[in-house]
């Protein structure tokens, strides 16, 4: 069945394609030659200080598919499903725009800030603009940011596995092939293609496997089922978290890779034939200012969609590993810029799969939307009925590969992490096991509560600010370069703005339920328990606070570090040689 | 012993501007990049990692005595010495860099 081109949502990633390549081609190449002035003669960290460990150049192609892997996640497939609830045309415009105009600009100005400043990382830099107490209220932050981070992707895991039934088996297949792969490659050094073979292989027939089993079924284990799956990932995840790195997670990270992209891909092209498969438009354009359980649509519509259009955790990707391994200085916009926007694309991609499926779905906050969109995308061109069920499963499965692979990592940081902080005093918090169980109980007490939207807004307004804070940085080493800094600067104050407005947002929601205004905000089983409800809805008021205020505080400083070096009392200079 | 000065990387960034221009990317090894990037990268720099601390380990226990730590006899040390001391250098720069809390990110 055919359609009019109009009615579909082909126009729409093409336009946005269009909007990338201009932002690419003309926007960064601007910015890249007139303000940062790249050159391939400047010598970068990743020759100054070759150690073929954490500093060596490494090809920008090479480069690129590691930032993008590294950056992409959850952010731009399930975001744009709380954004759509405004209607899919708000949701398109912030996605490109955000792309165009604000997060390229973070990902590839950081990159440079590491390349321009000795390979220094993301705290190092903070340092040097505000001092010690800001680089202490940065690893405070951080620290609440992975709590929530946490706390989202290991509800939404178990939410997916609970809803598809299948999905579990699935990825223990893909868990059990990351396995097999992780022992042919490094204990008995089996040849790399063959290997990847067998990977594809057995991944699909896992999927198979999860298809044809079609188990457990949903609430399998009675209403407390997402929480039982929560248990069930959390020993995944301590598993990972303390087994060394090529024992599990980077060889199921390897194998997850291929689901992936190979999900991406065939969205995109479903979305772009979709004039020929007869997949129409049926979601409204615009709903509305103001969604019901959900908030206004400034700010939250601006952080719901979190790494799809901009995200602080690609300035902490960018400062700590590519910058210190960009070859030239002039890789910089293909591996920050053109990774973002790619990213941009995979936003706009999922946006295309949730404008095919009934509105009622996002209405009732079904979290199936997205596979069911994708489904529909793409089983015209895949075998039609017949391999529904598969896409389906598989469609799952890409939701919970993009959660769990970033998931395991963020619980192995959080483990890290801890034991840097806690060295010297409260050494045991430190314990590589105590820590994990604390990274992972924590975020499965804040799950409790299963209101998830509440918590992703907290996620993408903590995630967002990160980046704001990201960018002033940027705007303060441009200015003290002496080149127009505006063009950081401006996305900066409207990022610190929305970011912080939606905290408050959250604070006050969650403040009406503290405080006994509104009913707790809880859904079954926890609503059995109204006392218990209650102190997380108070400990999430609370944590919203913290973020606040250690948000403000950093925004202050830095701005402050920034007007103070337009103003010209801190002596500019330029920051490369 | 191991050494780390020269360590095959695959698809090495290009080093100047002649060699890029020298050789001509096709698309067949762009490809290649980007998939052992999107696939492999992170897991190689980590095994690079947990090399370097099992290779700070290994110098500690052979050439602590440098540093105060004489945990083997100074016989057997000296014995390796001569295997030891072209990495002695890079060694101390690794070691002794200031790692942050945001570069532990990178694993």
């Amino acid at each position: 069945m055919q359609v009019a081109f109009l009615e579909t949502p082909s126009l729409w990633i093409i336009g946005a394609l269009v909007a990338y390549g201009f932002a690419y081609y003309v926007y960064a190449k601007w910015v890249d030659e007139h303000i940062w002035e790249v050159s391939e003669k400047k010598v970068t960290p990743a020759h100054m200080y070759l150690d073929g460990v954490e500093y060596f150049p490494v090809s920008r192609y090479v480069l690129y598919g590691f930032q993008f892997k590294s950056i992409a996640a959850l952010g731009p497939i399930l975001g744009p499903f709380i954004a759509v609830a405004y209607g899919w045309l708000p949701a398109l415009i912030w996605i490109v725009i955000g792309n165009m105009f604000i997060g390229w600009v973070q990902d590839y100005s950081t990159i440079m800030l590491t390349v321009r400043n000795e390979g220094r990382s993301m705290g190092p830099l903070v340092y040097n603009a505000i001092g010690e107490r800001g680089r202490k209220i940065l690893l405070a932050y951080l620290l609440f940011y992975l709590l929530i981070i946490s706390a989202v992707f290991i509800y939404l895991v178990s939410l997916f596995w609970n809803v598809f039934p299948g999905s579990f088996i699935a990825t223990i297949g893909i868990i059990i092939t990351g396995l097999i792969v992780g022992e042919l490659l490094y204990k008995y050094k089996a040849n790399i293609f063959g290997v990847t073979a067998l990977a594809i292989i057995l991944t699909l027939i896992s999927v198979g496997v999860g298809t044809a089993v079609a188990w457990p079924p949903k609430d399998f284990f009675g209403p407390w089922s997402i929480q039982v799956w929560s248990i069930i990932l959390a020993i995944i995840l301590f598993v990972g978290a303390i087994v060394p790195l090529p024992k599990f997670i980077t060889p199921m990270n390897f194998v997850a890779v291929f689901p992936a992209i190979g999900g991406v891909l065939l969205i995109i092209f479903g979305a772009l034939i979709s004039p020929a498969t007869g997949m129409k438009l049926i979601q409204p354009a615009f709903k509305g200012w103001y969604v019901q359980n959900v908030g206004p649509i400034f700010p939250i519509l601006f952080v719901s969609i979190a790494c799809g259009a901009i995200s602080g955790w690609h300035s902490l990707v960018s400062t700590s590993t590519t910058g210190k391994q960009l070859d030239v200085e002039t890789d910089a916009r293909p591996v920050g810029a053109g990774a973002m926007l790619t990213e941009g694309l995979l936003a706009t991609s999922a946006l295309a799969a949730y404008m095919v499926v009934s509105p009622d779905l996002i209405a009732k906050g079904k979290i199936s939307a997205f596979v069911n969109g994708a489904t529909l995308l793409t089983a015209p061109f895949l075998g039609g009925d017949a391999s529904k069920a598969y896409l389906l499963t598989f469609f799952s499965i890409f939701l919970v590969i993009y959660a769990i692979t970033v998931q395991a990592l963020v619980t192995r940081y959080w483990r890290v992490f801890s034991a840097e902080l806690f060295r010297g005093s409260w050494e045991w918090l430190g314990n590589k096991y105590v820590a994990t169980v604390i990274g992972l109980i924590l975020p499965i007490i804040f799950a409790l509560t299963g209101s998830w939207i509440n918590l992703w807004i907290y996620f993408g307004g903590s995630n967002q600010l990160l980046a704001a804070m990201a960018l002033t940085l940027v705007a303060f080493y441009v200015a003290k370069m002496n080149k127009p800094s505006w063009y950081s600067a401006v996305p900066a104050a409207f990022m610190t703005i929305v970011t912080l407005s939606a905290l408050l947002w959250e604070i006050y929601t969650f403040g009406l339920s503290t405080f006994g205004i509104k009913k707790p905000l809880a859904k079954p089983p926890l609503t059995q328990y109204p006392g218990a409800a209650w102190a997380l809805n108070a400990l999430f008021f609370v944590i919203g606070i913290v973020l606040f205020v250690l948000g403000i505080y950093m925004s202050y400083a830095l701005w402050s570090a920034y007007f103070k070096v337009r103003k010209g009392e801190v002596e500019a200079k330029a920051v490369s040689p | 012993m191991l050494d780390w000065e020269v360590i095959p990387i695959p698809l090495f960034g290009r080093k100047n501007k002649e060699k890029k221009e020298e050789k001509k990317e096709g698309v067949s090894e762009a490809l290649k990049g980007v998939l052992y990037g999107f696939a492999v990268h992170g897991a190689a720099t980590a095994a690079l990692k947990t090399r370097m601390h099992m290779e700070h380990l290994f110098m500690l226990m052979t050439l602590g005595d440098m540093l105060g730590f004489p945990i083997i006899p100074p016989y057997y040390s000296l014995k390796i010495l001569p295997y030891v001391v072209p990495n002695i250098k890079s060694w101390k720069e690794r070691l002794f860099r200031e790692r942050d809390f945001t570069d532990l990110l990178s694993g």
